[in-house]
């Protein structure tokens, strides 16, 4: 199945050659957003808010086909 | 406020007329709102709420001005470095706008104070620069019933919203924080540049007006999300 990742900030860093962040993926069906960050080869720990579809999710939600799935660093500066 | 009573704007407020109203203004002036933190965020909020006429601002800061707070924090000033930044933001209130009362609270919110410093104020805006002590508000404001107006930034990025009296909160956004988490994010790395707190401070300064007057429709459950290196304006739900 095929889903589209965008990565914020920081995380943009882990796919240099894509400047905005935003790509799409094979991935087999039925994967965790858990196993999707693995695949990526992200560290979990950098990543600290999860929107599927632009609703926040866990990182044992399963993934469908077409998903759009973002991954945000920690954000706490005021 | 007696020119209000009478239904006439006075004339310091009279751009705030075709938005909020008489009504608007009135409830503006009648407000009581805890800024907690005067840095980046908070030096933002403060200036614009003195401005639009809350008539009441509780500023809890208990660090000094540091010539590293230049580049962003508006009540910072090459004379003011080593002050506090609650009395500097204080003082600057009572130059933009005598009808509004401050009150410095030279110290930090901590587990001590932090009921005695929230209660009984209308909303609370989280101007805070940490993520254990925004949890620690957001129990607090969750436990008298207070709007919390929330944002957080980093380079060019920032999040904002509203967090109304039973809504689920800083803990959705923060729930990957365990004692062994950071206390920060990746402003560490990225650093805080001008525009970024003044965005979101900007943004906050609106839902304090939408809360207090009833007008339009918060950002309640919802999280608004930019990435201005990028041009991203996002609107994430978070329940």
């Amino acid at each position: 199945m095929v889903i589209e990742v965008r990565l914020y900030a920081t995380l943009r860093r882990y796919r240099p050659s894509i400047p905005n962040g935003v790509f799409t993926a094979d991935i087999p069906d039925g994967i965790s957003v858990a196993e999707l960050v693995e695949k990526l080869e992200i560290d979990p720990a950098e990543i600290h808010m999860i929107m599927v579809n632009g609703i926040g999710r866990e990182m044992d939600g399963i993934l469908a086909d077409g998903d759009r799935i973002g991954l945000f660093p920690a954000v706490g500066g005021g | 406020m007696a020119l209000l009573a009478e239904g006439k704007m006075p004339e310091r407020y009279q751009r705030n007329f075709g938005t909020v109203g008489i009504a608007g203004q009135i409830r503006l002036l009648k407000s009581k709102v805890a800024v907690v933190g005067a840095g980046g965020l908070g030096g933002t909020v403060i200036e614009l709420l003195a401005r639009l006429g809350v008539g009441q601002l509780r500023i809890i800061d208990g660090d000094t001005f540091a010539v590293h707070n230049l580049n962003r924090q508006l009540m910072s000033t090459e004379h003011n470095i080593g002050v506090n930044k609650a009395y500097a933001a204080a003082s600057r209130v009572e130059v933009i706008n005598c009808d509004v009362q401050t009150e410095a609270i030279p110290y930090m919110l901590d587990e001590e104070n932090a009921e005695e410093l929230l209660k009984g104020v209308d909303v609370v805006v989280d101007a805070l620069d940490n993520v254990s002590t925004r949890l620690l508000v957001n129990r607090v404001t969750k436990q008298y019933g207070i709007p919390l107006i929330y944002a957080a930034i980093a380079g060019f990025t920032g999040q904002v919203m509203t967090i109304m009296p039973g809504d689920n909160g800083l803990e959705r956004i923060y729930r990957q924080t365990n004692a062994n988490a950071s206390n920060q994010g990746v402003e560490t790395m990225l650093g805080n540049p001008a525009g970024t707190p003044a965005l979101a401070a900007s943004l906050q300064v609106q839902e304090v007006v939408k809360v207090i007057t009833g007008i339009g429709e918060p950002l309640r459950n919802k999280l608004l999300y930019f990435d201005t290196e990028m041009n991203i304006f996002e609107i994430l739900t978070v329940t």
